[in-house]
């Protein structure tokens, strides 16, 4: 590959140095007890254990997340300390593109030679988030009490309009069928629980025991709990809350973490159980788009990646996304004339939730996880965030 | 002529056969003749000086020699600089709790605190005319050094024992006493030394436990405490687990949580004393003991092993097969390779180099045990297999040839003794709890007597290394906690032991000479034909408070002992678990009760079948009618309590309600079903086992 196609040429990420918790649904699991800052070091060190990757060849450590978590002001230093090991980091931030911005960060990082192995840990906890007190002196109601999540959803104060009106304004915009919004959610459905039940998942995602402060069990985080079976019928049948928009077709609250690492070219043999797998940063774009039309926003910033990698959508081997409405596939479908039946063949976060920090970056794993099976190619991913944001990045594996 | 299965324990301190204590009718050595011999008679007293006395381990033997040498009125001199935190004030409480507010005032006043500025020693030290220094300052070995030339330029014919966790004595100049954590309460001392000196007798005589130690690097205790530290670091540094998980995998498989102990301790203090003594055996013999970074940088920093309180673990976990086996190589192979290493430089006696894990670093079970009991095969394969882990370890201090004698008397024999005079029999305890190693090695003791035409017997403890008989070792119970045919083979096995105390010899005479004997313990010795403690021992079946139903016929052959007035009293001990002092069980459940040199001539002369005017208890072999009233009882305090009262007593009528014979099969079957209970499994036992084995 000509080094105009690679973004990071230094960087690697090593195959199989990953991991992601499951993303059960709110409230439905022993997550929605922890500081979730807390539980995404423990879990990374146990899911680097399990990758036989001892912690102490971390140098650095990105982490992402969203929703404000206890202690949140010391950051990734205090994530590490969780984690076992004592290293420096930040923590960075972009609602959704969180785990795709982290992971390109870490890139950068290993770019620049500012480390050699720099760990991506994206985690949050949607249940129970916490309420936030805002004195507004210039607000005719002097205090604001915002609770992070359901308040955020419900409210864009760039545009005064909801998450799910976005999705409804989009579709309205490019005339989307809703016939078709539910095929598309009904197949994503199918990839998923054809994924879990053919062991594919098992391969990222790992069951983790939660301990109460007594050091009894809290709880086992093995599955998505939450997620059930659709039959189309089902899907059909649902109560619209805006145009295309149903309880099938959007996506749903969660908690969680996932992890993996960025390294040297030359460090990925000290990691990798399968070193002889090169995965490599190709070419990151965003784009933001009109008020409320954040469906479409990632298609935007495929385009341009497009555009300026000369590559193809048929060059693409894995094509995954961030689709928190099953309008944005049909969206995608209509700007770049790409079948999203060929889309997201592992599951998807439509699926398995949103638990925002980690949820793109689960999406990575599971598509180099796909693109080795495939025996390599270019891995597409991309995906929304708030404030009609697209972000997209394409990553090699060979 | 005496013969013995193996060397006695005692003889490595100089003190002789235990034999030798029933046939003189004395101690070896007394305590105000061993105080004598050390600090000058009456007349001329001197006294004792701890320098660095203000620090851990100088605190705490300040108080545990005060409070000892205090009836002789030795003065103990605490020195340490002016600047030094008070670590002696702190340990007030401790001496209150034990001797109450005016013996712990009795016992400071004793002390006598002294500053220096390192150079020069305080004028008034000289009053005081020092006879012992004990040297606890810090692990530095040209500081040590200096300390002994100051001392001895000043007062030339000064004893001097170091407390050092590492330097040999050939290193300092002077001998090595080290003594294990936590100081202030336990007796275990290591000394090095030529010849057994009148210092370390006068440790034995004043009730503490000298064990002789050969003069190398970090001796026996910090070989294996820091080594199992060391084997649990290094585990963590290949599979990243959290220290607190290793921890309750290390004590599942061994017993210690040795990362626990370093924050427990003192995190920084204690780690850079392991890495210490590990830096230093490491330049000595190699990358087996190698500090890893991870040692290395908690001894700077001081950062603790486990997490602060508001991070309690939150990530649980757990091993497969294949990885507990790992874990298993990770762990005991290194602690086999450097068992070897001690084994080949003859680093002391088995007994000792095995239960100093069990006495000073918790250990379940002494590592020698757990070597004897895998075999030799296993044990190397163990460790080459730690060896395919590790390898730098493979390097050097690996001899596998050390475990080539495991089949002599040294290893079989590592708990129990026996000597002969050739009419009288002497079979030692070297642990204080029972155990099946016990069991195992009782009788094979019993029959090398046999074998030697032994008749007479007296079972006692070893006047050393078990200062007390303590009962059951609980751990052996957990695996009859699940499984009832478990216990019944447990129970009927140890009771089928005890029982050839009263069918194999002529004349069994049990003595108890320590604080109590209590438990399974008791049980096991009341099988003798007679008993004769020291005066002030405690007897006491604590089953009931645990709750269990005693399993080694203690539910009925101490009611077949006693004369049916004395009945009422046994089966009270054992429905409320009340202690009851020698003197006062003397006719009804012991046969003499005095001061040490009168039990212990009394116990010969029983054994020798000259116990004129001592009353003997009959033991009633056929079924009879436990019809009798025991009064009110206090307030049981629990249902699992009531619930265990009401089994023993049903095991006590069943049991004394069928002759001697079937009396074995109902006791056991009583004990073994309760034991498998849901009473006993949430009780004390039960609760230790779930929280030790069920992780």
């Amino acid at each position: 590959m000509a080094d105009a196609l690679r973004m990071f040429p230094r960087a690697r990420i090593p195959y199989g140095t990953w991991g992601s918790s499951y993303f059960p649904a709110w409230q439905t699991s022993a997550l929605a007890e922890v500081n979730i800052g807390q539980f995404a070091g423990e879990a990374m060190n146990r899911i680097l254990g399990l990758r036989k990757v001892p912690r102490t060849e971390l140098g650095s450590l990105v982490i992402g997340s969203t929703i404000p978590w206890h202690w949140k002001f010391w950051n990734a230093p205090l994530v590490a300390s969780c984690l076992g090991h004592r290293v420096p980091g930040y923590h960075v931030e972009q609602a959704c593109a969180t785990g795709l911005q982290a992971t390109l960060l870490a890139g950068a990082e290993i770019e620049t030679q500012a480390h050699d192995v720099v760990g991506v840990l994206t985690f949050d906890r949607t249940s129970d988030s916490p309420v936030g007190v805002f004195p507004e002196r210039r607000a005719h109601v002097r205090t604001q009490a915002i609770s992070d999540v359901w308040d955020n959803f419900g409210f864009d104060p760039a545009t005064g309009n909801a998450m799910m009106a976005a999705a409804g304004l989009t579709a309205r915009k490019y005339g989307v069928e809703r016939s078709e919004v539910d095929d598309v959610a009904f197949l994503r459905y199918q990839q998923y629980f054809e994924a879990k039940e053919s062991g594919f998942l098992d391969r990222v995602l790992v069951p983790l025991d939660v301990l109460n402060v007594a050091g009894r069990p809290l709880g086992r985080i093995d599955d998505d709990f939450g997620v059930r079976k659709m039959s189309l019928g089902a899907m059909r049948a649902m109560n619209e809350l805006d145009t295309c928009v149903t309880g099938g077709t959007q996506t749903h609250a969660s908690d969680g973490m996932a992890c993996l690492m960025v390294t040297t070219k030359e460090r990925v043999a000290d990691l990798s159980p399968r070193p002889e797998i090169d995965i490599e940063f190709v070419a990151k774009a965003e784009s933001r788009t009109d008020p409320s039309l954040m469906p479409e926003a990632p298609a935007f910033a495929v385009r341009e990646l497009l555009e300026r990698t000369g590559l193809t959508m048929d060059d693409m081997a894995v094509v995954k996304n961030h689709n928190p409405f099953a309008v944005n596939d049909v969206v995608f479908r209509k700007v770049l004339d790409y079948d999203w039946a060929k889309m997201n063949r592992t599951g998807c976060p439509l699926v398995w939730g949103h638990p925002q920090g980690p949820t793109l970056t689960r999406v990575v794993i599971e598509a180099l996880e796909e693109a080795v099976d495939l025996g390599g190619g270019y891995v597409l991913v991309f995906g929304c965030a708030a404030g009609d944001v697209g972000i997209a990045a394409v990553l090699r594996v060979s | 002529m005496i013969k013995a299965m193996r060397e006695t324990t005692l003889e490595t301190i100089g003190l002789g056969k235990v034999i030798d204590i029933f046939r003189d009718g004395r101690l070896p050595v007394g305590p105000g003749q061993a105080v004598d011999r050390v600090f000058g008679d009456a007349s001329e007293r001197g006294s004792m000086v701890i320098s660095g006395a203000s620090g851990i381990v100088g605190a705490g033997k300040t108080m545990q020699l005060g409070s000892r040498l205090a009836p002789y009125d030795i003065k103990v001199v605490a020195l340490d600089f002016p600047g030094a935190p008070d670590g002696i004030g702190q340990q007030y409480q401790g001496l209150a709790r034990a001797f109450g507010r005016e013996g712990a005032d009795a016992i400071m006043r004793n002390i006598i605190r002294l500053s220096y500025d390192g150079r020069r020693l305080p004028d008034e030290l000289t009053g005081f005319r020092p006879r012992f220094l004990l040297e606890a300052i810090p692990e530095i070995l040209e500081l040590k050094r200096a300390h002994y030339k100051l001392f001895r330029d000043t007062f030339p014919e000064i004893e001097i024992r170091s407390v050092t966790s590492g330097f040999p004595s050939s290193e300092l100049g002077v001998g090595v006493a080290h003594p294990a954590f936590p100081h202030e309460i336990n007796k275990i001392w290591e000394v090095v030394e030529d010849e057994p000196s009148a210092i370390t007798q006068l440790l034995w005589a004043l009730g503490m436990i000298p064990v002789a130690v050969a003069d190398n690097w970090s001796f026996v205790l910090d070989v294996l405490f820091c080594g199992v530290t060391l084997a649990a670091s290094r585990y963590g540094t290949a599979t990243n687990m959290p220290a607190w998980k290793i921890d309750k995998f290390t004590r599942k498989l061994v017993g210690p949580n040795p990362l626990r102990a370093h924050d427990a301790i003192g995190t920084k203090g204690a780690t850079f004393l392991t890495w210490s003594c590990l830096h230093h055996l490491a330049e000595m013999y190699g990358p087996l003991f190698e500090p890893t970074a991870e040692i290395a940088e908690r001894k700077e920093t001081g950062r603790s092993w486990y997490p602060p309180n508001h991070f309690r673990p939150l990530v649980d976990w757990s091993m497969d097969a294949e990885q507990s086996e790992e874990f298993e190589h990770w762990i005991l192979g290194p602690l086999f390779q450097m068992t070897s290493l001690m084994l080949h430089e003859q680093r002391g006696h088995l007994t000792h180099i095995n239960a100093i894990g069990e006495l000073c670093a918790q250990f379940r079970r002494g590592i020698l045990a757990v070597i004897r009991e895998a075999g030799t095969q296993r044990v190397v394969d163990t460790v080459e297999a730690y060896h395919r882990l590790h390898p730098a370890a493979r390097e050097a201090a690996w001899h596998p040839e050390a475990f080539e004698a495991i089949g002599g008397a040294d290893w079989q024999q590592l708990y129990v003794n026996a000597e002969h005079d050739g009419s009288i029999g002497v079979v030692t305890i070297s642990r204080e709890s029972m155990n099946d190693d016990v069991d195992r090695e009782l009788n094979r003791a019993f029959d090398w007597l046999r074998a030697e035409g032994i008749e007479n017997l007296i079972l006692t403890g070893d006047f050393h290394l078990s200062t007390q008989m303590v009962g059951a070792d609980t751990s052996a119970i957990y695996p009859s906690l699940e499984d009832v045919d478990e216990g019944v083979r447990l129970t009927k096995t140890w009771s089928s032991t005890a029982r050839r105390l009263d069918s194999d010899f002529a004349t069994t005479v049990g003595f108890i000479g320590g604080k109590r004997c209590l438990g399974g313990m008791l049980e096991l010795i009341v099988h003798c034909d007679h008993l004769v403690a020291v005066d002030d021992a405690r007897f006491g079946f604590p089953e009931v408070t645990l709750p269990i139903v005693p399993g080694v016929e203690g539910c009925h052959w101490t009611i077949r002992k006693s004369p049916p007035a004395g009945r009422a009293k046994v089966l009270r001990m054992l429905l409320t678990g009340q202690e009851v002092k020698a003197r006062d069980a003397v006719g009804w459940l012991i046969d003499h009760a005095g001061p040490i040199d009168e039990a212990l001539r009394t116990a010969w002369d029983l054994a020798n079948g000259r116990g004129d005017g001592i009353a003997t208890r009959e033991l009633e072999r056929g079924a009879f009618d436990l019809a009798i009233e025991v009064g009110e009882l206090p307030e049981a305090g629990s249902p699992a309590t009531e619930t265990a009262r009401a089994a023993i007593a049903a095991c006590a009528r069943d049991a004394c309600g069928t002759d001697l014979g079937e009396a074995l099969d109902v006791q056991c079957r009583h004990a073994a079903e309760f034991i498998a209970s849901k009473s006993c499994r949430k009780g004390v036992i039960g609760t230790d086992y779930t929280k030790t084995m069920k992780i």
